[in-house]
């Protein structure tokens, strides 16, 4: 029996993730481009750019015509040191309800501190920061996802950062901190294998060891994206073509599950929406090839 | 579920945290210190980043500074307004204050840059409208040249 029957004959009856397809992110800079694409079956918008009252005519469109939307949240901050803010919860269950979301998204980061007893004032990353893997802030991380789980209507999936900077005294790999989350909580993962690739640019982290280690049947979706090399340090920069290394890392991940979807990142820098087509089509030769891989290893 | 109950069991470790990223987030954005066992350098990249990361964002809501100062200017000079000061109040009054900034201080940009720079500033800071009528019109900008010289 091949890899593929044993997920579809169910081992795992309760399965009840969404099968998404290839999709890509909704940007307003290539709303038309992604109208006028035939085959993107669903798209990702950032949450906190749609009001919930005036949602962009061009994705009320996509949606009539039965594509999925996904809210992609930035600034929930959930591996922060504070509980999430209920009005930034409510803000993202209210997005995914006139949405018609089937599941919504938010990172493992950290995005603002300070204020209270640190003696520092409150400050914004503006970006998400990587959160340490300690016993202190999985304990924290899990209670700000259930928290987060209790206030939105549809499952909630989180997503793998890419980072920068290494905390010193890490306790845990991004794997097995990913699996007990996943134990804790039974929250669902979105992992960016560009990021995984920038883990093992940056921090030298071999991104099959993280994918051996990954809980993937609690697997959502994956982000594809492109960045930049510079000085030895890779930049998820979101404004480059995808390059080879990400994409084998996809199909790395690919031979070990087939991914309920996929999703191409691209938020600078746009090219004519030709070329993210192409870039979809590449994705998808990927797909096709991890099938026929873990086919022929299984099967 | 684990050993974790709303409340009471992670107080300490939301302590311990906080401090943790509030140092790591001060070296980044407030000119903090390096906190200790980070990579001086890897922060340096971080933090570049970061102002990279929040001039694109001000470009996107003010695309009108880059298109004023040019792009090299622009990100040059948002990197040396930006550089240990943490954003405060979003990213429009980002925009309006790193404008304003530039208009008091901004020595890489010649007089009449700056010029065009403080009209944007005085037409969004709500501070004072700009009137109605050509006239009227014409001696506001006179005084917000006046202002900027």
């Amino acid at each position: 029996m091949g890899a593929t029957d044993i997920r579809a004959t169910g081992t795992r009856a309760a399965d009840t993730r969404v099968r998404l397809g290839t999709g890509i992110g909704w940007r307003p800079e290539i709303a038309d481009g992604i109208e006028a694409q035939p085959g993107i079956d669903w798209v990702e918008v950032v949450a906190e750019n749609v009001c919930p009252d005036h949602l962009p005519e061009p994705l009320l469109r996509l949606s009539e015509r039965g594509t999925k939307i996904v809210p992609h949240g930035v600034s929930l901050g959930l591996g922060g040191a504070d509980r999430p803010d209920p009005a930034k919860l409510a803000a993202l269950a209210e997005r995914a309800e006139a949405l018609q979301a089937p599941l919504v998204t938010e990172h493992i980061a950290f995005v603002r501190a300070g204020g209270g007893t640190t003696g520092r004032p409150r400050m914004e990353a503006g970006h998400l920061l990587p959160v340490p893997r300690t016993r202190d802030a999985l304990d924290v991380l899990c209670e700000n996802v259930a928290a987060a789980q209790e206030a939105l209507p549809v499952p909630l999936a989180v997503e793998n950062i890419a980072a920068l900077v290494n905390w010193p005294g890490e306790e845990m790999s991004e794997g097995r901190f990913l699996a007990e989350l996943v134990e804790r909580t039974g929250v669902q993962l979105l992992i960016d294998v560009a990021n995984l690739h920038t883990n093992h640019v940056n921090r030298g982290e071999d991104p099959a060891v993280a994918l051996g280690e990954l809980p993937l049947d609690a697997l959502a979706y994956v982000h594809v994206a492109g960045g930049f090399e510079r000085d030895g340090v890779w930049h998820d920069s979101h404004g480059h073509p995808v390059p080879q290394p990400v994409l084998d890392v996809l199909a790395q991940l690919c031979a070990r599950t087939a991914p309920p979807g996929v999703l191409l990142e691209r938020d600078e820098n746009f090219p004519p929406v030709a070329e993210l087509a192409a870039e979809l089509d590449g994705i998808r030769a990927v797909l096709a090839g991890g099938g026929a891989e873990a086919e022929a290893r299984h099967g | 579920m684990a050993e974790t109950h709303p409340g009471d069991g992670t107080s300490a470790a939301r302590e311990r945290l906080a401090r943790a990223q509030t140092a790591l987030l001060a070296a980044l954005v407030a000119d903090g210190p390096v906190p200790d066992g980070f990579d001086a350098e890897r922060l340096a990249v971080q933090r570049r980043a970061l102002i990279g990361k929040r001039a694109d964002v001000v470009a996107k809501v003010a695309p009108e500074l880059p298109e004023i100062l040019g792009e090299k200017t622009f990100r040059t000079e948002f990197a040396a307004y930006a550089r240990g000061r943490p954003m405060e109040g979003g990213y429009r009054r980002d925009a309006l204050d790193f404008a304003r900034r530039l208009t008091e201080e901004g020595r890489a940009v010649d007089r009449a840059t700056r010029l065009k720079v403080r009209r944007w500033w005085l037409e969004r800071s709500g501070a004072t409208p700009p009137p109605e009528g050509r006239v009227r019109r014409a001696l506001y900008r006179l005084r917000a040249a006046r202002q900027a010289g």
